[in-house]
């Protein structure tokens, strides 16, 4: 943990960030909203004192209420991964700005966030369908896509099916399960 | 089931190319017409699919030998020098996010295995590391010693394949022989270890799943008192062959601002100059207790990244020289419940494989399965730099670029 980073980050995007820094193991994680995702990875990259000239992935999620897109950033400048989720993507119509302007390279990651979740990276010169059938309509990695076959069984099935009948009356009916983290 | 095909955009005889007399043009052939059967998605697609004077399509792939997978690839040639690349990709894809999503967490290790079939237990150490992280686990020093020595010794046998497919890629057929004499002994070994030659499925959370035994160990002694002086001899066969030397010399030039730009990592960002290896900028593991370097080189082209891989097979055997002069007793797995149930929360874990950056990026939701597991590939980011790479350059240097960049479709496709 590098209480110093969480210090510098704290200082420069007190402004954008939703809720407060979290650090875990080797990783600082931000959240920030999707509006500010192209300006905050600029100041990352370019600033001297940040410095996060490698974009190690991006990933999307589908917490079961919303979506995220997820970016991994390492710097020389500190011992840690960097973890910025662009939280709060409505379902129905996500839309993040690309951050191909900054990576060139992370092109492909973005089409293929867009063809497993459905994600839009407004910017992104060829967002289309890279694995999946270009005549395809749904989003595989989406938490209402169920898998029909016996996959979808495990040896805890039978554990999760008391919890669900003891979950919240309130909990939308169309996702099996939701992120409680 | 209906077995209709969507109706094709350009039907028997009036392809762009069917006017050119110089051009023949099979008619009767229907499985991959390079244009394909529907309109353009995206301004990118429609400019690539739109011809200019004198420029044609060539389609490569799925089934084509230096394609190392099945992987389309359709090329814009003018003449013939190279103008565009579109690779298609899916022909591969298993869903293996979603798949591991349905599994609890010690199945997805042999769902992960099959993504790079060439180097698997990186491919298995990622989550393993990831879900370490999640559970807040200590693994026996042991069984980290184990880890490192049979990764590394998996490292030199992806090494030594991609430089006898490098050179068969650019029309030698002798040097992948003499690659797969010492990749045939190195899984031999670790047969003898994990029980596969293959999918080793060894690895597992909070440890390893069996101990050193008497097999691999007499294997792995005979095997390094000769391996120095038999990969010196097998790098001598290729890097004084003046005609690999000639044709990779000065492909594909890269300088590292680029690569770092289109996030490469690896041997082919090494190639450009920049020490990036996440074994010494983010340690794991017993790493930090090793000694080894980090060969660069400057010139950022395809021998360059040829060359850097056969130094990395040096330090793999220095790295493995040391695990067996350390390597501590003690137990091989940390006590875990058969059934694991991880506090919520997300992890990142990310491990140097042979091609580059391999991550894990896992979500745990309290249950048994993991939330969401996005499984990260070097792979997949080098083949799409290879359309930048490209223009330029002649058809027949394509596979000498794309060789040298070792993608494995395995886990392009995921």
């Amino acid at each position: 943990m590098d209480r110093a980073l969480k210090r510098r980050l704290e200082s420069r995007f007190e402004p954008v960030l939703r809720g407060p820094i979290r650090q875990r193991h080797d990783q600082t994680e931000i959240r920030i909203g999707p509006g500010d995702v192209s300006e905050v990875l600029r100041t990352l990259h370019d600033e001297p004192e940040f410095d996060f000239k490698v974009l190690a992935d991006l990933a999307g999620v589908d917490t079961g209420r919303e979506m995220q897109a997820v970016y991994h950033l390492w710097s020389a400048t500190t011992s840690d991964w960097l973890r910025v989720i662009a939280e709060g993507l409505p379902r129905e119509d996500p839309r993040v700005p690309s951050v191909t302007f900054l990576w060139p390279g992370a092109e492909w990651m973005e089409r293929e966030t867009y063809d497993m979740f459905g994600i839009i990276f407004e910017g992104n010169r060829d967002l289309r369908r890279i694995y999946m059938p270009p005549d395809y309509t749904s989003f595989p990695l989406r938490k209402d896509f169920y898998l029909p076959d016996d996959s979808a069984r495990s040896p805890g099935a039978g554990v999760r099916h008391v919890e669900r009948t003891h979950s919240p009356a309130g909990a939308p009916a169309d996702v099996r399960r939701e992120v409680r983290s | 089931m209906t077995t209709e095909t969507p109706p094709r955009r350009f039907p028997v005889g009036t392809h762009p190319s069917a006017d050119d007399p110089r051009i023949l043009v099979h008619d009767d052939y229907e499985a991959f017409e390079p244009v394909p059967p529907y309109p353009p998605r995206t301004e990118r697609e429609a400019e690539f699919y739109t011809l200019g004077e004198g420029e044609l399509l060539l389609n490569v792939g799925p089934q084509h030998p230096s394609t190392h997978g099945v992987l389309r690839v359709v090329l814009k040639l003018e003449g013939e020098r190279v103008v565009d690349i579109d690779p298609v990709l899916g022909y591969l894809h298993r869903g293996v996010e979603k798949l591991c999503e349905n599994a609890d967490y010690h199945q997805t290790i042999s769902q992960v295995d099959p993504l790079e079939y060439i180097s698997s237990l990186f491919c298995e150490w990622t989550p393993v590391l990831a879900y370490e992280k999640l559970l807040d686990v200590e693994v026996p020093r042991r069984a980290e010693y184990i880890r490192v020595l049979s990764a590394e010794l998996n490292r030199i046998a992806s090494h030594a394949l991609f430089m006898g497919w490098f050179a068969l890629d650019l029309g030698g057929l002798t040097p992948i022989l003499y690659s797969f004499i010492e990749r045939d002994e190195i899984v031999e070994m670790l047969a003898a270890l994990t029980g596969q030659r293959m999918l080793f499925n060894y690895f597992r959370i909070g440890g390893v799943n069996g101990d050193l035994n008497h097999e691999f160990m007499s294997r792995l002694g005979d095997w390094m008192s000769r391996a120095t002086t038999q990969i010196e001899a097998n790098i001598g066969l290729l890097n004084e062959n003046e005609i690999l030397v000639r044709r990779a010399a000065g492909m594909g030039v890269m300088d590292a601002e680029t690569a770092l730009r289109w996030c490469m990592t690896g041997p082919n960002l090494r190639a450009t100059g920049v020490p990036y290896d996440i074994r010494r900028a983010h340690p794991y593991s017993v790493y930090p207790e090793l000694e080894f370097d980090i060969p660069t080189k400057t010139e950022g082209d395809s021998l360059a990244r040829y060359l850097l891989r056969a130094e990395e097979i040096k330090q793999s055997l220095r790295i493995i020289d040391q695990c067996l002069e350390r390597m501590p007793d003690g137990p091989i797995m940390a006590k875990l419940p058969r059934l694991l149930r991880p506090r919520p929360g997300r992890a990142w874990a990310a491990i140097e494989g042979p091609r580059g950056l391999y991550g894990v990026y896992a979500i745990s939701d309290g249950t048994d399965q993991p939330f969401r597991l996005k499984i990260h590939d070097p792979s997949f980011l080098h083949l799409g730099a290879v359309g930048m790479l490209l223009p330029g350059n002649l058809l027949a240097d394509t596979m000498a670029i794309m060789a040298s960049l070792d993608p494995v479709m395995g886990g392009v496709d995921k």
